[in-house]
């Protein structure tokens, strides 16, 4: 600071940082705290009131609140597990097989797995509704076609498969971004190592599972907490093939859309922000928390590697 | 018994042919060094050897063995790159036994092994640490290190000691020389760099455009080269080459003097002026610039006071000299 205090003060600094403190403060910081200053405050008699902590009391310890809340902790811990043990193995799967020098087209099949990353997710949840369709939709016929229409059930529309089922419409729009990351890490192995590993025997799987793997470990877990805060923030896939009561009977609910249906409302039920609040504010707690855990507990482990 | 053979070995990526026709022969034991400028094919050779590419035609042969369709790893051969090429997740212990792991050999081998190894090069006290805590010495001792442990019939070295520094680099020189002793193991080293070579081989290959120029001892090459590449390319400061300095020579022709050949003598038969000194204290190099327009380089044992701009004539003995023809053959 003694040092600082005899230059003139750079406004040239402040000037060049404003637009984006700005922006970034209009767009994330004032909203965020908005969220949770609206979280303590109720409205009785059309008047806004301050409550405390009231309506956290009535989150976690009213049954008629607290029930939804932990159906839908429950299901997006489910949909972050499913995404955990199929997205990211197979994400790193698919950059491995294309990483490899000897397969060919491979900058079509990275581009091909990436595009459902970039469609909108209204038209994910409406082409996987249309094609699971036990009416008009092409899965019955395909399943028939290769002797395999016994397997087929209304997937979305039936209460213990409807939430996996929508993980996995997930896991296929998202795949391409662990795909696209780890990809990346594997390219940046020098070469040399890879044939330091083939002279001293290590070559194919081995060379995976004992060299790649244990370098890009960086990147997976940088994936993992993308996934986490990805999944526990999602809504628009299961509010676009389920709509906002995420059914069937509030089997596919997630903290995303029990927010929106309490915060705006939805059909019977009316909109109220306080409490709606209360719930945002709970999802920014566990996203923090599991932030922490992961920044604090597991990346400090993590080594990360110059090559 | 020869420890590596190579017949009529080719080697083309696409058009591009980078190995022309390489026939070698490398005697257990012997330590055989591959010099030549960059782009020359060496590295490219040296990876045929190890396996890490395929010849195009031809045959290689370690130990008695053709080698062709073999993998790298059961050739009998061990690689230490110029980048060193640890892994960098594992701890130094774990570099050098992971290739002994991956063959199946049972802890206590792989255990003797490495300890024999780190003995060998003064590791001990860092087997537990990762390749980011080391420096580049170290590093560049765990790499042969993890050659070591291999127990190889044929070493090969791609440019070790490019990524170290001026002095590190003298005492790695002299380690690796007296590991050749200790380990009496055939070893191919690759290098751009001619005083390694000289310091180091038995043996020196010299390669050019893929097509390897000469083959003989250091001395050899330095006293007898075969063509005005070879002869340019070893020695420092590299040999003179005369086309019209010197009276009498028929046209066409190159006189070749190596630099400490050249001595000021008032009588001598090449005038010239100087036009830049280096005293390095045990040595002066003159760059002396003659009457026809030609630069040379004269070494002067011990030091010497001739200024810049000084006229001078210089003497050498017709013994000592080379002589290559039009096509840079020696004559």
């Amino acid at each position: 600071m003694a040092i600082s205090s005899n230059h003139k003060f750079r406004w040239h600094i402040a000037v060049f940082l404003a637009p984006a403190v700005l922006v970034y403060t209009a767009v994330m910081i004032y909203p965020l705290f908005n969220t949770l200053r609206l979280s303590l405050f109720s409205e009785v008699d059309q008047q806004r009131v301050w409550v405390g902590l009231q309506n956290f009391r009535t989150l976690f310890g009213d049954a008629l609140w607290s029930d939804q809340f932990w159906n839908a902790l429950g299901n997006n811990t489910w949909f972050f597990i499913i995404h955990m043990l199929v997205q990211n193995p197979i994400g790193v799967a698919l950059a491995a097989i294309l990483s490899s020098p000897r397969l060919r087209f491979s900058a079509f099949y990275r581009s091909a797995i990436f595009i459902p990353t970039i469609l909108s997710f209204v038209i994910v949840g409406f082409a996987w509704k249309l094609i699971l369709s036990p009416i008009w939709g092409i899965a019955p016929g395909m399943l028939d076609a290769i002797g395999l229409k016994f397997l087929f059930q209304p997937w979305l529309g039936k209460a213990e498969y409807a939430l996996t089922t929508l993980s996995l419409v997930s896991v296929w729009q998202y795949v391409g971004i662990p795909m696209m990351l780890i990809y990346a890490a594997l390219l940046s192995i020098p070469d040399e190592i890879l044939e330091a590993g083939e002279c001293d025997g290590i070559t194919g799987m081995a060379a995976f599972w004992k060299i790649k793997l244990p370098l890009i470990l960086p990147s997976i877990g940088i994936i993992s907490i993308l996934t986490f805060v990805a999944n526990f923030n999602a809504f628009d896939l299961i509010y676009a093939a389920q709509g906002a009561l995420a059914g069937p009977d509030f089997s596919t609910d997630i903290l995303g859309t029990f927010m929106y249906r309490t915060f705006f409302g939805f059909q019977l039920q009316l909109g109220d922000p306080h409490m709606g609040s209360a719930i945002a504010s709970a999802m920014f707690g566990i996203i923090l928390i599991g932030v922490c855990l992961y920044l604090f507990g597991i990346q400090r482990r993590l080594r990360n590697y110059q090559f | 018994m020869t420890a590596l053979k190579l017949e009529n070995v080719n080697k083309s990526f696409g058009e591009v042919h980078v190995l022309k026709d390489i026939n070698l022969t490398v005697e257990e034991g012997e330590f055989v060094v591959f010099v030549g400028p960059s782009g020359c094919g060496k590295s490219t050779l040296l990876r045929v050897i190890a396996g890490l590419e395929d010849a195009t035609s031809g045959t290689v042969t370690i130990g008695g063995e053709v080698v062709n369709a073999v993998p790298p790893a059961r050739r009998g051969i061990a690689m230490v790159f110029q980048s060193y090429a640890l892994y960098p997740h594992l701890t130094v212990k774990d570099n050098m036994g992971l290739g002994l792991k991956q063959e199946g050999q049972p802890k206590s081998v792989i255990e003797e092994r490495v300890a024999r190894a780190s003995k060998m090069l003064d590791l001990d006290s860092y087997l537990a640490r990762r390749p980011a805590e080391l420096s580049g010495g170290q590093r560049q001792r765990v790499a042969i290190g993890r050659a070591i442990v291999r127990d190889p019939k044929l070493f090969l070295f791609d440019e070790p000691l490019s990524n170290l520094d001026a002095a590190l680099r003298m005492n790695t020189r002299v380690e690796i020389a007296a590991l050749h002793r200790t380990l009496s193991a055939s070893m191919i080293y690759v290098t751009h760099d001619q005083i390694e070579a000289m310091t180091l081989a038995d043996k020196i290959v010299v390669l050019r455009d893929g097509r390897i120029e000469q083959v003989g001892s250091p001395m050899e090459l330095y006293n007898h080269p075969a063509n005005r590449f070879v002869a340019g390319f070893l020695g420092s400061p590299s040999m003179n080459f005369l086309e019209r300095s010197v009276e009498g020579l028929p046209k066409g022709q190159t006189l070749g003097i190596r630099p400490e050949h050249l001595t000021l003598d008032g009588k001598g038969q090449i005038g010239g002026e100087v036009t830049h000194v280096e005293r390095l204290g045990g040595d002066t190099n003159l760059l002396v610039r003659t009457e026809q327009g030609e630069t040379l380089t004269v070494r002067l044992f011990g030091q010497n006071t001739t200024p810049v701009g000084e006229k001078v004539r210089l003497r050498f003995d017709e013994s000592h000299a080379f002589h290559f023809d039009a096509d840079n053959k020696r004559l």
